[in-house]
């Protein structure tokens, strides 16, 4: 127990431990668990004790999934809580404090696996063709790449970065789109998007997807050199670079059923040599553009394609240039393009399209796969007889203690004062039954092909397009010198324009905080960004970080206040997004004891009038 | 001076429409695409090339001509070390607005001597056979206004386009050169770029 207790870090957000574990490498009783550790982080983690981690939970996850006959997805361990994957002989774990909420830590192993496979196709192949050493350069390089340079917020969000919308002119933002719709032209580019310094200014692509092609445009950034490094095309100078990665067939048809313009085609790729749609289209971007004024490409304005695209309306890809983050990717999943798939490997049967469907929602799902299935000590006589796992739920658990304290997420939920207003909203009700039960995505990684596919990149200093192609698009010199070409220009200009633009004041400190979070795109507005509040202990991120789980965990809860004797944080949940608010200053009237009085209670209307002006809508 | 190469920024200024776009990549990739896109703020692309004997690259900024752009294109006018008014000959509407470009330039680029500034003009459009300005009105225009050079231009089959930029490229160095010639009687060294001339001048 002391060697455990010696283990576990001081609390932290960040990940504390990852490992992944080969079983087929330990089998027989003399073989050392060693033999199975590929990766263990940290990695200065003496041998014992990767050993002892190791062995015990992958023995207990072994263990508690036969007995369950349902994957484990989360291990508590004193004040670790773990997310677990297995597959094949494989065993994932994760590890951060428990304060981090379930759904986080999911979460962040899951994106963890997917970015290895990305990059390195399956798991398995991966380790048959190269060394230990080498791929745990990788492992290390996407643990730090998720974890790094994001806000408190955007960690409990796990959200994309994203340029600050709110500082840059909207226009911009449309010429990124069309950057990227021009690249489209050619029909060996799949989908693309332009980063800034890091941060996403468009994307054609989902959030996830995009989450994995920014490391390589970080990796390169950094001037790290893989070891099957990139290949640089020397025709086009230092700045174009490309690589091979892998996507899942789910992600594949993604981005080929997504709604790209044939007409937009270059004419060789068409039979009919006829550019006038084309025209007509642009003259029509620029012209609804140009009269519906700058507030419409504001955080409010991405709202609305993702709401029709809900109700099943939105099925022109047109839209997607209006909203900030690119929302091709929402518009397509409820509503998929008849086109016929011309990819080689595409089958497109409806299997696939199940696998699709079950992928998208794995986001949603993950926290109430976790949450079910997780194993608390103490509640499973399994653990009973191993005291290192008897982890109990309440000591220290801080997070919590704004309001009350409690050991875990579920026995919260009848002290949250506003409860849950399930009543008649069917369309959500229905929404979420849709997404019930948890997806398999993850773990199909490997069941799945990966398809091999290019990433390339072409970089204009601070601003990287990133394209997603064809494979033979890299010796198809014609297709390559039109993208290049046409976008060369635009890329200047547009580097040119965001390089002008000034940081920005942190925004004086209002008399209210808050933060909306869009699941659909995966980005967070918030006026919190570079305040000293943003640090992990202040209130709002604490009281965020509580609900955001809880609205994981309790899909029919939708409202909720949460508060300590000097703060009150509301938060609101819908299918598409969350919104937390605060409000400084005035006296809490607060008695300890719920009454009408309680100013508490004014804060979802205050919320609604408050956060209309920077386009959130909550009425 | 004739050995090392300088970079010197052209800017293309002129009504939406009249062809900067199309004029920028017919010179620069020797291509062109009737269905450009408008162009958002401002673009730009080198080249390199040779003039007398001088090694230049060209910095050609293409801009959004567009009045619902200005905000965004006007930030890049300083450091122009030529400005290339464009307009369309079968738009005469473009053609009156010259001076209003010609303005809008000497303000935001914050040109000192406003006098001796190498302007350009281009007639593009040139493959167009319903002219709305004729040559002369262009020429007259252009001799009323600083005596700038006129070319007529088709970005469409290329007629002119380079002897234009070429010619942007002589007015440059001639003004440096004689620039260079003022120095003995001058306490004040003028820099190339206007930037820094300005901070020497005031």
């Amino acid at each position: 127990s002391s060697v455990m207790a010696e283990l576990m870090p001081s609390d932290s957000r960040r990940c504390s431990y990852f490992f992944l574990y080969d079983g087929s490498k330990v089998k027989g009783e003399g073989d050392p668990t060693r033999d199975g550790i590929c990766y263990f982080y940290p990695e200065e983690t003496s041998l014992d004790k990767q050993e002892l981690l190791c062995g015990q939970l992958a023995g207990v996850g072994r263990c508690v999934s036969e007995l369950s006959s349902s994957p484990v997805r989360v291990l508590r361990l004193r004040r670790n809580k773990f997310a677990i994957r297995m597959k094949d002989e494989f065993f994932w774990a994760l590890g951060c404090s428990a304060e981090v909420p379930t759904i986080r830590v999911c979460e962040l192993l899951d994106q963890l696996i997917n970015l290895f496979c990305f990059y390195n196709g399956s798991v398995r192949q991966s380790y048959q063709r190269n060394s230990r050493e080498t791929l745990a350069a990788r492992w290390a390089q996407y643990l730090s790449h998720l974890q790094s340079g994001s806000s408190e917020l955007q960690h409990i969000f796990s959200c994309l970065r994203t340029i600050d919308s709110t500082n840059v002119d909207p226009l911009l933002l449309l010429k990124a789109a069309l950057i990227l719709q021009a690249c489209q032209r050619c029909p060996l580019v799949l989908a693309g998007c332009i980063l800034f310094r890091g941060r996403v200014v468009s994307t054609q692509m989902s959030p996830e997807l995009t989450m994995k092609v920014m490391v390589y445009e970080s990796e390169n950034y950094a001037k790290v050199q893989r070891p099957n490094g990139p290949s640089t095309s020397s025709s086009f100078g230092g700045d174009v670079s490309s690589t091979t990665v892998f996507l899942t067939m789910s992600e594949l048809q993604d981005l080929q059923s997504a709604p790209v313009d044939k007409d937009f085609r270059y004419s060789h790729s068409t039979p009919h040599k006829d550019a006038h749609p084309k025209k007509t289209r642009l003259s029509r971007t620029l012209s609804e553009l140009a009269f519906s004024g700058s507030d419409s490409f504001g955080p409010g304005s991405s709202q609305s394609p993702q709401k029709v695209s809900l109700s099943h309306c939105l099925s022109e890809s047109d839209n997607s240039v209006f909203s900030p983050a690119g929302s091709q990717s929402t518009a397509d999943p409820f509503n998929p393009s008849p086109q016929p798939l011309k990819h080689q490997f595409s089958s497109g049967n409806n299997s696939e399209d199940t696998l699709y469907e079950s992928c998208y929602h794995s986001f949603h799902s993950e926290g109430a796969g976790g949450s079910r299935i997780h194993s608390e000590g103490g509640d499973g006589s399994v653990f009973e007889e191993n005291s290192h796992l008897s982890a109990g739920g309440g000591d220290g658990d801080t997070a919590c203690e704004m309001m009350v304290k409690c050991g875990n997420e579920e026995s919260c939920d009848d002290k949250v004062m506003v409860g849950e207003s399930g009543a008649g909203n069917e369309t959500t009700q229905d929404h979420r039954t849709d997404r019930d039960p948890p997806p398999p995505c993850p773990d199909n990684t490997d069941e799945s092909p990966l398809v091999p596919i290019t990433l390339y990149q072409h970089r204009v200093k601070g601003l990287v397009l990133a394209l997603l192609v064809e494979p033979h698009f890299l010796s198809d010199t014609p297709s390559m010198e039109e993208v290049y070409h046409s976008s060369l220009a635009s890329l200047n200009g547009l580097e040119a324009h965001l390089r002008a633009i000034s940081p920005g004041a942190p925004g004086t400190p209002g008399p209210y905080i808050f933060a909306h979070y869009d699941s659909i795109q995966s980005t967070l507005t918030t006026n919190l960004s570079g305040r000293p509040e943003g640090a992990p202990e202040h209130p709002f991120v604490r009281a965020t970080s509580l609900l955001h789980s809880h609205f994981s965990n309790t899909e029919t809860l939708q409202e909720a206040i949460i508060r300590s004797a000097g703060a009150a944080v509301y938060g609101t949940s819908s299918v598409a997004h969350e919104t937390y608010f605060q409000q400084h200053g005035g006296s809490l009237r607060n008695s300890g004891i719920p009454n009408h009085q309680d100013s508490a209670f004014s804060l979802p209307s205050k919320a609604r009038h408050r956060l209309l002006k920077h386009g959130v809508n909550l009425l | 001076m004739t050995t090392k190469t300088s970079l010197l920024k052209v800017i293309l200024l002129g009504d939406g429409g009249v062809g900067k776009s199309s004029i920028m990549n017919r010179y620069v990739t020797n291509k062109f695409d009737a269905h450009l896109f408008h162009t958002i703020g401002v673009e730009f692309l080198n080249k390199d090339l040779e003039v007398d004997g001088h090694q230049v690259t060209l910095q050609i900024w293409d801009t959004a001509g567009q009045e619902r752009f200005r905000s965004l294109r006007t930030p890049f006018y300083r450091g122009s070390d030529c400005c290339l008014l464009t307009f369309s000959v079968d738009d005469n509407q473009s053609f009156l607005n010259l001076g209003n470009w010609k303005k809008e330039f000497i303000y935001y680029a914050d040109v000192k001597e406003p006098e001796k500034f190498p302007f350009i003009i281009l007639g593009n459009k040139l493959d167009v056979t319903e002219r709305q300005v004729s040559t002369e009105e262009a020429k007259q225009w252009c001799q009323e206004n600083g005596d700038y050079p006129y070319y007529e231009t088709s970005a469409k089959d290329a007629t002119n386009v380079a002897v234009a930029f070429e010619e942007a490229v002589r007015r440059v160095l001639a003004m440096d050169e004689r620039t260079d010639h003022l120095i003995p009687t001058d306490t004040v060294k003028l820099h190339r770029k206007p930037r820094s001339a300005a901070t020497c001048c005031s």
